[in-house]
């Protein structure tokens, strides 16, 4: 490959990280707890839920999600190419795509990961430029897939854990309706609180976007200063795609929440940002879908409200695929590449 | 008979406060009703005609009702606002109720059979007024305490089941009247019985909304 069409790649590269920053703020339900509450005026909630996101994306971008996707989870000495980096958004765009017209919901973190082992597997394989059993950060890559089968489990734990010692402590307490509103009134308060403590690690937790720019700065293509110019603008488009496309999302599922007590999307928040925190400090990318779902059946659980087996038994199947399905689509993509002389 | 309400007293009122009210309200009324049909059954035509009418005619629950929806709609507790909207509604709906009955009963004066029928409705109206009272008992609770108003509830459905019994003996007991089926009194009597069954009925489907709230706000220990 020529330098020219190096550089080339480089910038789509850039663009395409900044128009995933877009995507997890677009694609983030966060604000719908808080907007269904009716505590923020809807702008007023955009406008903070985004500087939050794009905050904690933009606090966190020096290390933590970003050095593991970018960096960390290859083997010593092994960096992205930028053919490596091209073809693991491609792949993990593609899946999330046809995973979107198919209706099934997936993780996108799960989706890049699985891509760059699958990129990165086929590099050893069929390139020999690295040997298979070192191509990898095992104990990094076995905590990063060991954390998508805790976080959400902690998460449910956490949610049951949490609602028991609430409801226990004050909310079996409350006799009348009026006492109820009253209480759940302050609770709407806590939640605003909590929606944006939230937001923050969901926007550091989002490791997708900077964690391909830090394989550009890991692999020389970017320099330190440039890195950080485009981890903020990843976090203002981040801002954006809230404020621009969540909006639909979070109107809608907010509609349908308005039933919802304030206090239940309080443990919900604290807890999913507790993991999400928890997750980011280790620097662990995990689905904060997963989490959050798994909060909801927690404080379903919590409260002796049934759970809806066969939904949760066929996304969890999705789930499960996603990481195998991406690594052998972008292998694919990334031999099919390197068969008609592209890499 | 009940007082008329200064727009800006019923703004200071609370959305708990202006539900209260309006229940009163309307539980005045329909004791009104209850005590028309007594003079009905008493042959106290007079007081009969003026107290139906009163129930036709009376707005007083109009000011609170309009009111309370102007503050519900601007409140933001969203969580539980669309359920005190429909408690208003269910309250509202006994007065549509009771307005149609007393306009149903008011379109003919009728001769009660004998003695016994006049007795046997009496019996079943004084258990509507219990159990309308009841019902009014069970609003005002569910402010402060849900326990006590699902209990009330379980009452009000007890009284219910009661009257039931009662009804199907009184329609028995017009169908088996050495008279015309087709004639103004037996149409006017049934139609008079099934009214007091649907108004019984809509009070027993409301304590059960009441018991429905319970399960949905409260957490049990």
């Amino acid at each position: 490959m020529t330098d020219g069409v190096d550089q080339i790649i480089i910038i789509v590269l850039i663009i395409l990280a900044i128009a995933l920053a877009f995507s997890i703020g677009a694609n983030d339900e966060t604000l719908s707890a808080l907007v269904g509450t009716g505590a923020l005026k809807f702008k007023i909630a955009l406008i903070i839920g985004g500087a939050a996101i794009g905050g904690g994306m933009i606090l966190t971008s020096g290390g933590f999600v970003a050095k593991t996707v970018g960096s960390d989870i290859l083997g010593q000495g092994l960096v992205y190419t930028t053919s490596m980096l091209l073809t693991v958004l491609i792949s993990s765009i593609l899946w999330l795509i046809v995973g979107s017209f198919a209706g099934i919901p997936l993780s996108s973190t799960h989706a890049l990961i699985g891509s760059v082992v699958g990129v990165i597997i086929t590099y050893a394989i069929f390139q020999g430029g690295v040997d298979p059993q070192t191509a990898f950060n095992w104990d990094k890559l076995g905590n990063v897939i060991l954390s998508w089968f805790i976080s959400p489990i902690l998460g449910l734990l956490i949610t049951y854990i949490l609602f028991k010692i609430l409801a226990k402590s004050y909310l079996t307490r409350l006799k009348g309706l009026n006492q109820i509103e009253r209480s759940e009134n302050y609770f709407k308060w806590i939640l605003v609180l909590a929606v944006v403590f939230a937001e923050i690690w969901v926007g550091a937790n989002s490791g997708e976007a900077l964690g391909i720019l830090y394989g550009l700065l890991d692999n020389g293509s970017i320099e330190l200063e440039q890195y950080y110019l485009f981890a903020i603008f990843c976090g203002i488009f981040a801002f954006l795609g809230i404020y621009i496309a969540a909006r639909y999302v979070i109107k809608n599922l907010a509609s349908q929440m308005t039933d919802s007590r304030p206090s239940e999307g309080l443990i919900i928040q604290i807890s999913s940002a507790i993991i999400l925190m928890i997750a980011t400090l280790l620097s662990v990318p995990i689905s904060h879908s997963h989490v959050i779902v798994f909060c909801i059946i927690g404080i379903n659980l919590a409260q002796k409200k049934e759970i809806d087996t066969k939904s949760l038994g066929r996304m969890a199947i999705y789930w499960v695929l996603t990481f195998p399905i991406a690594a052998v689509l972008a292998g694919l993509l990334y031999f099919g590449l390197m068969s008609i002389g592209f890499i | 008979m009940i007082r008329e309400y200064e727009e800006k007293d019923l703004q200071k009122k609370s959305i708990d406060e202006l539900t209260h009210l309006f229940m009163d309200i309307i539980n005045k009324q329909n004791l009104v009703l209850i005590e028309g049909i007594e003079d009905l059954i008493n042959e106290n035509h007079e007081q009969f005609e003026k107290k139906l009418n009163y129930v036709i005619e009376t707005t007083t629950e109009v000011q609170v009702k309009k009111v309370f929806e102007s503050k519900i709609f601007k409140s933001k507790l969203m969580f539980s606002k669309s359920d005190r909207l429909k408690l208003f509604n269910k309250i509202n709906d006994i007065k549509n109720i009771g307005e149609f009955m007393a306009n149903r009963m008011l379109v003919y004066r009728i001769i009660f059979p004998d003695k016994e029928f006049k007795l046997h409705v009496s019996s079943i109206l004084a258990s509507l007024k219990l159990i309308s009272n009841n019902l009014a008992i069970a609003v005002n609770f569910i402010g402060t305490d849900l326990y006590k108003a699902h209990e009330i509830c379980e009452e009000i459905k007890e009284g219910r089941r009661k009257m039931r019994k009662l009804e199907f003996q009184l329609i028995q007991r017009l169908y088996h009247y050495d008279m015309d089926y087709l004639s103004r009194t037996f149409l006017y009597l049934k139609d008079m019985v099934e009214d007091i069954m649907m108004l019984a009925d809509h009070i027993k489907n409301f304590a059960e909304y009441i018991q429905f709230l319970t399960i949905k706000y409260l957490l049990f220990k």
